[in-house]
């Protein structure tokens, strides 16, 4: 894999007189005028700083950038002055309309400015001061076991695929690069709270792990964004807001707080690139809901994990006592409903409608009954 | 001296608690949106729109009726609940798990909430801190109600 | 092409009966609540400092007790809890811990969250407006940060290629590189913002620069690839910094390097123990390392010949282009070209490569030693 330079430069002598000619001071400004844009860019809001939005001009924006990058395939600075033989970095991903959402800039600023530390961010000893009883407490750190399966899986989609998505796509680049610390910092905290209540982590989700792997293994970006950003992350947000609704500990809901805000960001560039790719290859609307045929399944191998469900019963319902279990199952019904219900409302805002008529999901999801 | 809710007065005077406590709200991050508040009284509402912006509230106005293309989403429920929700407040300091937006919100049962889009259903949830703390500031006013 | 789970669960009429059944009944299996786990309860050492990694070093759970070869976990289980059988192969090509560890990995991460900052937010943009530059050193700036902008992607891009290969148990490592990437994002934000608010536009790319991210992007290992980016590369980049912050024109560009600086210094530090720590555990990887070395100074020696870069510098070290500008510009620069060649060595002696620090073994230090003593007979020390 490795690359080796095209010769040994400390024995060229053509480097060895151009480095000595410019330290004797013969410059050669070959660079002094290069032939860019001239430019100055400005805040338009100075409460709001200096964005990527405001340098969105020219050459230098990527509202002018063309559907198809052929001519650049190296890290150039977009708009800067290319001359000489650039290597390849091996980009697959060339085309805008497999990555980009229309919000990847907002959404890239946004997670820069809701920025957190789980060390110091979140009351621990809120949770010390006030223990759980250990049935929560158990069930709780299973939960946040599966929590960190999701997470590792999460942290490595965006990793996978960053190097080989174009440079000039820099603001989508650099939002995955936000990603990448959004979910690092999600599998600290699941972590640290999973450790902190004392009993331990639990026991991994063979389930979820099997259908996590497929989707972080989707053949092509948008399918796996589909898959991780869209589907997952919409599941994960709900679940989070479920959580934080029934809260056992206000550690507890500080955690799922934080968690919601990184994760609604990931649900609306998956949501918003999904949108961009069929508005731009509308044919791939068929290749998707082949695909969706196929991968759906995996939301069901998580939901009818015992791993993931069992826990949120007793969660949601403050116990083990059949009136407890009654009401953890009857909320987390309510929950399965609003994941299916969100799910294809958003797919559907995306221009892949037509899900919940083709899906085999609806079917399955309808069987759901609390006695 | 109380303010009266629901009025553009208690949202002006969050506003105000909000512009205090500037810091504390820039260092949460980035709050852009635009959503509604709507309280249901014996068949009667009243709606709000508030925007906001950076790290601020920008805007308040009372309106006739909601329109869900123009906001983001909105927050609707019954006087009884948003009472209850505030009342949680001024006595804690912030809202409990049972009375913060989240939770009230969640299955649609005493808070619902509606959206034209789901994108604009998602920023609830991107700023949902800001939101909470946001009506958290109820607790340095006096509140009573119509 | 793509993996496929091992069941497909809408078509496993166990699965769903199963399922459906708890939900109706409320019976549930509940065995994981005796998972065969170790049972801890950690707590902040420092309370001004929070819950951190390094809190969780506790038995099982942590850190310490990894062994040298991962032989237990290639999933995505959480280092600690309870594998049962059916999990997936996360398919890790790194799963030997000198390969990629280093002494305080938990604590530079734990630093890199609390010290984020925002490029959009945290430079003063507005005090630039107004600002004239003359034509020269405007150019030059803009041609710096130009440089910097175009290199600084590739400190992503390369150890995020590697994140998805690494054993999920080396959390730590995972969690590192991950902030790693977010720094780099953000250093090539500041810069691309400085260049485009000078007036300029940004300038000419660095192809001779380029070639050394290709070898910094196609490494054979995890170490090869850190030894190269971390120690070489951004040990060169931070000894940039720091003399950009000693020529900046303006405060702003002095705020700008010295927050970069900062977040170099994590991933050099990294770069440093992690050497350390591969020669102290895996000796046989030394020569490796020698023969990735030759080419990374190699490419780096090559980088001096990027006039692009060297002009530039000269010309805001000098503070213009009349011949006593280039003159002191020229003396700065081949004191930072010194120092730079001087702290590379420095930093492998530390580290356990004292044998490098020989002309015979390094030909960059060769060409540093004559370029110190060419130096010195004009009368420049460092």
């Amino acid at each position: 894999m490795a690359f080796y330079a095209y010769k040994d430069y400390t024995e060229d002598q053509k480097v060895l007189e151009a480095m000595q000619s410019v330290m004797a001071g013969n410059l050669g400004l070959h660079w002094f005028n290069a032939n860019t844009e001239k430019f100055k860019g400005h805040a338009s809001d100075p409460n709001r700083g200096l964005t990527y939005d405001d340098l969105n001009h020219g050459t230098y924006g990527y509202s002018d950038l063309p559907e198809h990058l052929r001519t650049s395939q190296s890290m150039v600075a977009r708009g800067s002055d290319k001359s000489g033989k650039l290597p390849d970095m091996g980009y697959v991903v060339n085309r805008k309309s497999d990555v980009w959402s229309d919000n990847v800039s907002e959404l890239y600023e946004e997670t820069k400015a809701r920025r957190w530390a789980p060390a110091t961010d979140i009351p621990w000893a809120a949770l010390g001061e006030k223990p759980l009883s250990e049935t929560i407490e158990i069930a709780c750190a299973q939960l946040y076991t599966f929590l960190q399966e999701c997470e590792a899986v999460s942290l490595d989609f965006p990793a996978r695929w960053v190097a080989l998505v174009n440079q000039d796509f820099i603001e989508q680049k650099s939002f995955m690069c936000g990603q990448m610390l959004d979910a690092s910092r999600l599998l600290e905290v699941f972590r640290k709270r999973a450790l902190y209540g004392g009993a331990g982590l639990k026991r991994a989700n063979v389930n979820a792990e099997q259908g996590l792997k497929e989707w972080l293994w989707a053949e092509t970006y948008p399918q796996g964004s589909l898959s991780i950003n869209l589907a997952l992350s919409g599941m994960l947000l709900a679940i989070f807001r479920h959580v934080a609704a029934f809260a056992p500990s206000v550690t507890d809901r500080a955690i799922m707080r934080k968690a919601m805000q990184d994760r609604g960001r990931w649900v609306s560039y998956g949501t918003g690139a999904l949108r961009y790719h069929l508005e731009h290859q509308p044919g791939q609307r068929v290749a998707l809901h082949e695909y969706l045929d196929e991968s759906e399944h995996v939301m069901l191998g998580i939901i009818g994990s015992a791993e993931f469900l069992e826990p949120l019963i007793i969660i949601a319902g403050g116990g083990l006592d059949k009136d407890q279990v009654k009401t953890g199952r009857v909320a987390v019904a309510k929950l399965i409903k609003l994941m299916m219900r969100e799910y294809f409302a958003r797919l559907d805002y995306a221009g892949l409608g037509g899900r919940t008529e083709r899906s085999r999901l609806p079917q399955v999801m309808e069987r759901v009954q609390v006695a | 001296m109380a303010v009266s809710f629901p009025s553009t007065d208690y949202f002006e005077a969050l506003k105000a608690q909000m512009v205090a406590a500037q810091e504390h709200f820039s260092r949460l991050g980035f709050i852009d949106t635009t959503f509604a508040v709507s309280v249901a009284n014996n068949g009667k509402s009243h709606h709000y729109v508030l925007e906001f912006e950076v790290f601020e509230l920008k805007n308040v106005s009372e309106v006739p009726a909601i329109d869900l293309k123009k906001v983001d989403f909105s927050i609707e429920g019954d006087t009884k609940v948003w009472r209850e929700m505030i009342e949680n407040i001024k006595r804690n300091g912030q809202a409990d798990t049972h009375h913060d937006i989240n939770t009230l919100a969640h299955f649609g049962e005493q808070l619902k909430i509606k959206y034209d889009d789901p994108d604009g259903h998602d920023k609830l949830y991107r700023f949902m801190e800001s939101i909470q703390e946001f009506f958290d500031l109820s607790s340095k006013l006096e509140v009573s109600f119509n | 092409m793509a993996y496929l789970a091992t069941h497909d669960y809408l078509e496993d009429k166990n699965f769903v009966d199963k399922w459906l059944y708890t939900m109706r009944t409320g019976e549930m299996d509940l065995s994981w609540m005796n998972a065969k786990t170790e049972k801890i309860m950690p707590r902040p050492q420092n309370a001004r400092r929070g819950l951190t990694y390094r809190d969780l070093d506790v038995g099982s759970y942590g850190f310490t007790e990894v062994p040298e070869k991962v032989r237990d976990n290639r999933s995505y289980a959480p280092r600690g809890a309870e594998i049962p059988e059916g999990v997936p192969d996360a398919q890790p090509w790194v799963s030997r811990k000198s390969e990629l560890w280093a002494f305080n990995t938990e604590s530079y991460y734990e630093e890199a969250v609390s010290r984020q900052w925002n490029a959009t937010t945290d430079i003063p943009w507005d005090r630039l407006e107004g600002v004239e530059m003359p034509e020269a050193t405007g150019k030059a700036l803009s041609q710096l940060m130009t440089f910097l902008t175009e290199v600084e992607m590739i400190a992503t891009d390369t150890p995020a290629m590697w994140l998805p290969r690494l054993n999920p148990d080396f959390i730590e490592v995972k969690a590192f590189i991950a902030s790693q990437a977010m720094d780099e994002a953000r250093h090539a934000e500041v810069f691309r913002k400085r260049a485009l608010t000078t007036g300029w536009g940004l300038m000419a790319a660095s192809p001779m620069n380029e070639m050394a991210l290709k070898h910094l992007r196609d490494a054979d290992s995890f170490s090869e690839m850190s030894v190269a980016l971390h120690l070489v590369a951004e040990g060169n980049v931070l000894t940039m910094f720091r003399f950009s912050e000693y020529l900046s024109p303006t405060d702003v560009d002095k705020k700008i390097f010295r927050l970069v600086m900062q977040d170099e210094a994590r991933h050099v530090g990294y770069g440093m123990q992690h050497f350390k720590y591969v020669l102290e555990n895996f000796p046989e990887k030394r020569e490796v390392l020698h023969a990735h070395l030759d080419e990374a100074e190699n490419i780096s020696f090559a980088g001096a010949a990027a006039t692009e870069v060297t002009e530039s510098f000269i010309i805001l070290a000098g503070g213009g282009m009349k011949k006593e500008n280039i003159e002191e510009g020229i003396k700065v620069t081949t004191q930072f070209n010194l120092k730079q060649m001087h702290e590379h060595f420095e930093r492998l002696e530390k580290c356990g490569m004292p044998e490098r620090k020989d002309p015979k073994r390094s030909k960059l230090y060769a060409m540093f030693l004559q370029g110190k003593a060419d130096a010195e007979a004009h009368g420049i020390t460092f």
